[in-house]
């Protein structure tokens, strides 16, 4: 029946409609440049979500951890593989992104018989100078956008735009990691917070010509803390960067819960090391 | 499959080959024109090496660097052809790598054993040919057993332990031989050396082999050319600086040559 071309529309976006819902009770992740390189944080529940990919690719995903474990390990041989066969300056973000992953993710995505990837991911690229640091987003149906200063992973729209709109009101450059990550973790909380508002409304059947836009206002830093606090008690904070000052070729390095305690504020260090 | 972050396995998969002999078997030729070694000391493990390469008795560069880092914790020193080492490095480096960041942990230090071993056993046909025999020195840090450790090999694959030390090439014998002496009945066992005093054994190994051996290459201090010296400790591996290779050569290494 999915022959004929309206079937096949109506089928496709039957399926966004499935898929925006399979990402209610995923963590956003946060990617921003700071003054040492770039930083990644999430709060996962179980699996992580945050990856090492190649010396300066770090990659963070929301969705299925199965259909993400696939695409990660593509990422992987690509990137290894290339690295090997050329040089590790040829593997960059642009190209597995552009004529690797994207391709096969837009083609299960619109193959209606046959199950789609569920999974938003980021893929984080160190360049050689700050100027060069490359942020991608892809999303389930395979298109992917490109920034350099912040990007984020949401469940919905709305709780994108406010995160983005957050990041791009309270951003200082250049700034310390420990700036950094503070800032990330807030734009964290605000996109959760978000999901937990969008949830509500989409049970209280406000209707769809219900206007957004008029969402409450972003609480203040103390209580984007709180929230994460409360949070944090049945999830993992996860935080990663890609070092430029790094030693060696490698500059992935995850974040442990001792120099996490250390960055954040006091009442955040039983939650991080407990 | 692809899930279980074997490198080797996925090159292969795509028609990756190697150790292939480039002719048929003209004889075992001694492949070993350098002097390499690694001895531990009092904080880990030390390995050095000269920074000759050779064509039967012609010198083609006296920069080689053949102390090679794989990862922040192992090293391989290379006595051999060096473009079949060169390529096992890159093979084991991308290998380490991709075990790492597919499995969410690093590969065991017998697992890195392992790996060398297994190549140096693909490469048994080229070995023999004459066109591509490698003997390496394997050093790194072995987190399970909280210990540096030093491993070396034969062409065929075996691995050997030095629980003290570990030479190879052609400059080996002469000093294998005072590595003993010195172990032995010097005033300390090298596990009991400082830094400093291991840093400066290395430097008068080096230059005794040298002295003996026309395919190792000493110290050249007109060209500012130094051994390459390297420590693995726990923290990782560290690189010697030339300016300190070159205090240590002048106060206590050169006043008797």
């Amino acid at each position: 029946m999915y022959e004929e071309p309206y079937r096949w529309v109506e089928a496709v976006g039957n399926r966004r409609i499935y898929l925006d819902e399979q990402f209610r009770q995923g963590s956003p992740v946060v990617a921003l440049g700071y003054e040492g390189g770039i930083l990644l944080t999430t709060a996962s529940k179980g699996t992580p979500k945050l990856y090492e990919i190649y010396d300066r690719l770090a990659l963070g995903g929301m969705g299925h951890p199965a259909d993400l474990e696939k695409l990660r390990f593509s990422l992987l041989e690509m990137a290894h593989t290339e690295g090997f066969n050329r040089s590790p300056s040829d593997v960059t973000g642009s190209r597995l992104v552009k004529y690797g992953i994207a391709p096969v993710i837009k083609q299960a995505f619109e193959e209606v018989y046959k199950a789609p990837f569920i999974v938003r991911m980021l893929l984080a690229e160190l360049g050689q100078k700050p100027e060069k640091d490359t942020l991608l987003t892809i999303n389930y149906d395979g298109t992917f956008d490109e920034r350099r200063d912040f990007a984020v992973l949401a469940a919905t729209k709305q709780a994108q735009t406010r995160m983005q709109d957050y990041l791009k009101a309270q951003a200082v450059s250049p700034c310390s990691l420990e700036q950094g990550l503070l800032l990330a973790l807030c734009a964290w909380a605000v996109g959760s917070l978000a999901h937990q508002q969008d949830s509500v409304e989409a049970s209280a059947d406000s209707g769809p010509e219900r206007n957004r836009d008029a969402a409450a206002p972003i609480p203040d830093q103390a209580a984007l803390l709180a929230h994460l606090r409360e949070v944090l008690v049945d999830r993992t904070l996860e935080c990663a960067v890609l070092e430029r000052q790094q030693a060696g070729s490698s500059k992935y390095r995850a974040l442990k819960p001792a120099e996490l305690a250390r960055l954040l504020p006091a009442d955040f260090q039983a939650l991080v090391t407990g | 499959m692809g899930m279980q972050g074997d490198f080797f396995q996925l090159l292969k998969e795509q028609g990756y080959q190697f150790g292939q002999p480039a002719v048929a078997g003209a004889g075992v030729d001694l492949p070993s024109a350098t002097t390499i070694l690694a001895f531990k000391y009092r904080d880990g493990v030390l390995v050095a090496g000269d920074r000759r390469a050779t064509a039967g008795n012609m010198v083609m560069y006296d920069r080689t660097d053949k102390v090679l880092e794989i990862d922040r914790h192992s090293v391989m020193a290379i006595a051999g052809v060096p473009a079949t080492a060169y390529e096992m490095v890159r093979i084991l480096e991308h290998s380490f790598k991709y075990y790492r960041r597919t499995q969410l942990q690093e590969l065991s230090f017998e697992g890195k054993l392992r790996a060398v071993s297994k190549l140096l056993k693909e490469n048994v046909a080229a070995a023999l040919a004459g066109t591509g025999a490698v003997v390496p020195v394997f050093a790194g840090y072995d987190f399970e057993q909280g210990a540096a450790k030093i491993f070396f090999y034969d062409i065929l694959g075996a691995e050997f332990e030095g629980v003290e030390y570990a030479v190879s090439g052609s400059g080996s014998p002469t000093i294998r031989g005072i590595l003993h002496y010195v172990n032995t009945w010097g005033e300390r066992p090298l596990a009991a050396l400082t830094e400093e005093e291991a840093t400066v054994q290395a430097l008068r190994l080096l230059t005794s082999a040298a002295e003996f051996d026309s395919a190792t290459g000493g110290v050249n201090r007109e060209a500012s050319l130094y051994p390459v010296v390297k420590f693995i400790t726990q923290e990782g591996l560290r690189t010697v600086p030339d300016s300190t290779l070159k205090q240590l050569f002048e106060t206590k290494v050169s006043r008797h040559v």
